[in-house]
């Protein structure tokens, strides 16, 4: 007797709760999902967190964003994806990590989606060289832009017009001018970069390298780090720091860079556009109004173009068809005018669609943003070669360059040794 | 269950086999107690080391085509020992440890003989002394990097400020990192290693000591001659254990240079792990692990054997 009834309350209440959930699903078609993002821990990943309940209100799911420095981001996906652990739904993929995950096939190739949703993606409002660099790698699209980065050129209007100079054009003007501004007796240096043994002083270097004329791949994709045309922009890239840096700079990573330009210590620094915003925000800077942005200048003769930078997020391979979906869902909120828009009021700093960099709001907020959308029409994203083996060459050249700033190493002697090591790779 | 019906003595049975029975039953008790310790030591020690080992024959690496695996004999040994970075990796460690543990040792002895006398002054200064050692490594890495920073650190800033050190600091420099490396370890780990041969001069039989001074020995005789030969197997242990540990050494080195300048503080933790945890290179990574777990086996066996032989010349006497 007992038996029947509580199994005519079970199915009662399995019919109940079917019913609800019919309901729930009519507007709310992701309910009960729970989508985790690995996530870089740049100006973004905060901003993701905070708009993230708009999209549970939305589509039911709920989104938990998991912040990550760069190398423990690096570490928990490799292994998520080595592994096959399923800990991660979502990935927000470096620019550089591309080759890697082609060739590995970590994430979903998100062509045939991207095919399928043309038109809700508004797939022209957004910058080609966005969706070329961050993500597109053999035909595969291992990850969908969300957040780009324009290289640009941070100065100090105060200080160029005291010693009477102009804002650089050149790489050349740009040395020049950078070794004139400085004076430790005032601690005024007329130039930061990343010094810090690792991929910082490797990403910083390889940035100015280009700009130089130098590149770390020859023509058919074997390595060339010891190039004529990249020791001598490491000469230049130390007498930079021998002559025009503050002392601590060789130890600097981004934040430490950064930081030193707020604090009105340097005259001018090549950065993310993405730290731009925090130069206009008076509660960290003390630059508020004397900063400018500008574009990087390139060498006498060469063509400009730009450094481009950035993220894009990718949805692991494991995670099976229907979660997957629920992801793409997301991306495709997240990279919508609407929210690209909230994003960046926000300061996340991070573009990808012409609207936005249009936007009359944000253009009142951020007076930089036709430097960004001029340097994403001629950008470059391959300056830091997207291949399978860069963490390794950004490693050598992370070593081999910190020797030469600090340790007397000559650049020859620095750059053969990566190169040896780097040939073993390929 | 078998062990039970066999076990169960026999009453007709002699009274002499009946006690090995026992003994025998005594022992597989014991057995029995110590299986799960021996499984868990066999799964989480041994079979990653035999695991590790036979990693390191091979061409391995996780992120390269699917993680296949290729027999390379020993290339991946004699590229650590022929690569650039794995012999300075090697030289480092080397260094680190002789510098680190010959200091600590010196030290820790001098700061024993101090605190020998039982007193309140020397309990509490004893309590102070283990501040160092109760914190992890990691922060005290923490810790030293923002002191010795040039542009904020509280020690940093004025030895740059003073000229005592290069503006750029003592971290930044090629031939002071390794150096500054080294105190570091010497502040934390000096306390630990008086603290053991405190132990050990504590345990001193009292009468040996009263006769060598009844017998008018001076205080270095008494030293020499009494206390560093009674007192032996403690420096044993306490060099063995330093030695094994700072061999090791990774968190410090990690969080303040990060290996660098160029690769001057590089150890072979550091580089191993970057290898095995950063780039995946898990065949590559073995080797570097089983060089460095030779290095300390080779390490502790000369330790036991010099120690050894001055115990013996030291009972001749």
């Amino acid at each position: 007797m007992i038996k029947t009834s509580a199994l005519k309350l079970g199915v009662a209440a399995f019919a109940l709760a079917s019913a609800v959930a019919t309901a729930g699903a009519a507007d709310k078609p992701l309910a009960g999902t729970t989508l985790t993002i690995a996530s870089q821990n740049d100006q973004f990943a905060s901003v993701i967190a905070k708009l993230a309940p708009e999209f549970e209100e939305k589509t039911g799911a709920t989104v938990k964003v998991d912040i990550l420095d760069y190398g423990s981001l690096l570490t928990k996906t490799q292994a998520d994806f080595v592994g096959h652990t399923k800990s991660y739904d979502l990935i927000t993929m470096d620019i550089v990590w591309a080759g890697q995950y082609a060739e590995n096939g970590y994430t979903v190739d998100l062509n045939d989606l991207m095919k399928r949703d043309a038109a809700e993606l508004q797939i022209d409002d957004i910058y080609p060289a966005t969706l070329k660099y961050i993500g597109q790698y053999n035909g595969k699209q291992v990850a969908f832009p969300f957040a780009g980065y324009a290289a640009v050129l941070a100065y100090r209007k105060d200080l160029l017009d005291a010693a009477g100079l102009k804002v650089p054009e050149t790489a050349e003007d740009f040395v020049a001018t950078a070794l004139k501004l400085t004076d430790p007796s005032k601690k005024i240096y007329g130039f930061v970069a990343n010094g810090q043994k690792g991929p910082a002083v490797a990403q910083d270097w390889l940035q100015y390298n280009a700009q130089l004329g130098g590149s770390v791949l020859d023509a058919s994709g074997k390595p060339a780090l010891n190039s004529d045309a990249n020791i001598a922009s490491l000469k230049v890239y130390k007498e930079l720091f021998d002559k025009a840096a503050p002392p601590g700079a060789v130890d600097y990573d981004w934040g430490g860079r950064e930081e030193s330009f707020r604090q009105g210590l340097a005259a001018m620094m090549e950065t993310w556009s993405v730290g731009a915003p925090g130069y206009y925000d008076p509660t960290m800077s003390k630059v508020v109004d004397t900063v400018g942005i500008t574009y990087t200048p390139v060498a006498k003769g060469m063509e400009p173009k730009y450094g481009l930078g950035g993220w894009g997020m990718a949805i692991n391979a494991d995670i099976d068809k229907e979660k997957q979906e629920a992801a793409w869902t997301f991306i495709k909120w997240l990279t919508s005018p609407e929210v690209q828009k909230e994003m960046n009021m926000n300061g996340a700093g991070s573009y990808i669609r012409k609207s936005t960099l249009a936007d009359p709001d944000l253009n009142k907020k951020y007076p930089f943003l036709p430097i960004i959308a001029k340097s994403f029409d001629n950008a470059d994203g391959d300056y830091r070669p997207r291949i399978p083996q860069y963490p390794e060459i950004q490693d050598l050249l992370g070593t081999a360059v910190n020797a030469v700033l600090v340790g007397g190493v000559d650049p020859k002697t620095a750059l053969d040794d990566a190169q040896a090591q780097a040939v073993k790779l390929f | 269950m078998s062990i039970a019906t066999t076990a169960i003595p026999s009453p007709r049975q002699p009274s002499r086999r009946k006690s090995l029975r026992f003994d025998d039953r005594r022992q597989l008790f014991l057995l029995a107690l110590a299986l799960p310790a021996v499984v868990y030591i066999a799964a989480v020690a041994i079979w990653p080391l035999v695991q590790g080992i036979g990693y390191s024959f091979f061409d391995y690496n996780l992120l390269r085509r699917g993680g296949a695996k290729t027999f390379v004999g020993l290339d991946n040994y004699v590229q650590v020992l022929t690569d650039g970075t794995g012999q300075r990796a090697l030289i480092n460690t080397f260094v680190f440890t002789i510098g680190a543990v010959f200091f600590e040792f010196i030290l820790g002895l001098g700061l024993a003989m101090l605190l020998w006398r039982d007193g309140r002054f020397n309990r509490i200064c004893l309590a102070f002394l283990l501040i160092p050692v109760t914190i992890t490594p990691l922060v005290v890495g923490l810790i030293f990097r923002a002191l010795l920073a040039v542009d904020y650190g509280y020690i940093g800033y004025y030895l740059a400020e003073w000229g005592i050190t290069s503006p750029r600091g003592l971290l930044a420099g090629t031939t002071t990192a390794l150096p500054t490396l080294i105190f570091i370890d010497i502040w934390e780990w000096t306390p630990l290693v008086a603290l053991i041969l405190l132990a050990g001069l504590k345990a001193l039989p009292g009468d040996i000591l009263e006769a060598a001074f009844a017998d008018g020995a001076t205080s270095w005789q008494r030293f020499r001659l009494v206390i560093l030969p009674l007192l032996l197997p403690t420096v044993f242990l306490a060099l063995v254990l330093r030695m094994m540990d700072a061999f090791r050494v990774f968190d410090s080195i990690f969080v303040t240079t990060g290996g660098g300048p160029g690769d001057a503080t590089t150890s072979l933790m550091v580089y191993g792990v970057k290898q095995g945890l950063q780039f995946f290179n898990i065949g590559y990574a073995s080797a570097i692990a089983n060089i460095s777990i030779l290095c300390i086996a080779l390490m502790a066996a000369a330790f036991t054997l010099l120690i050894r032989r001055a115990d013996v010349k030291a009972n001749e006497q």
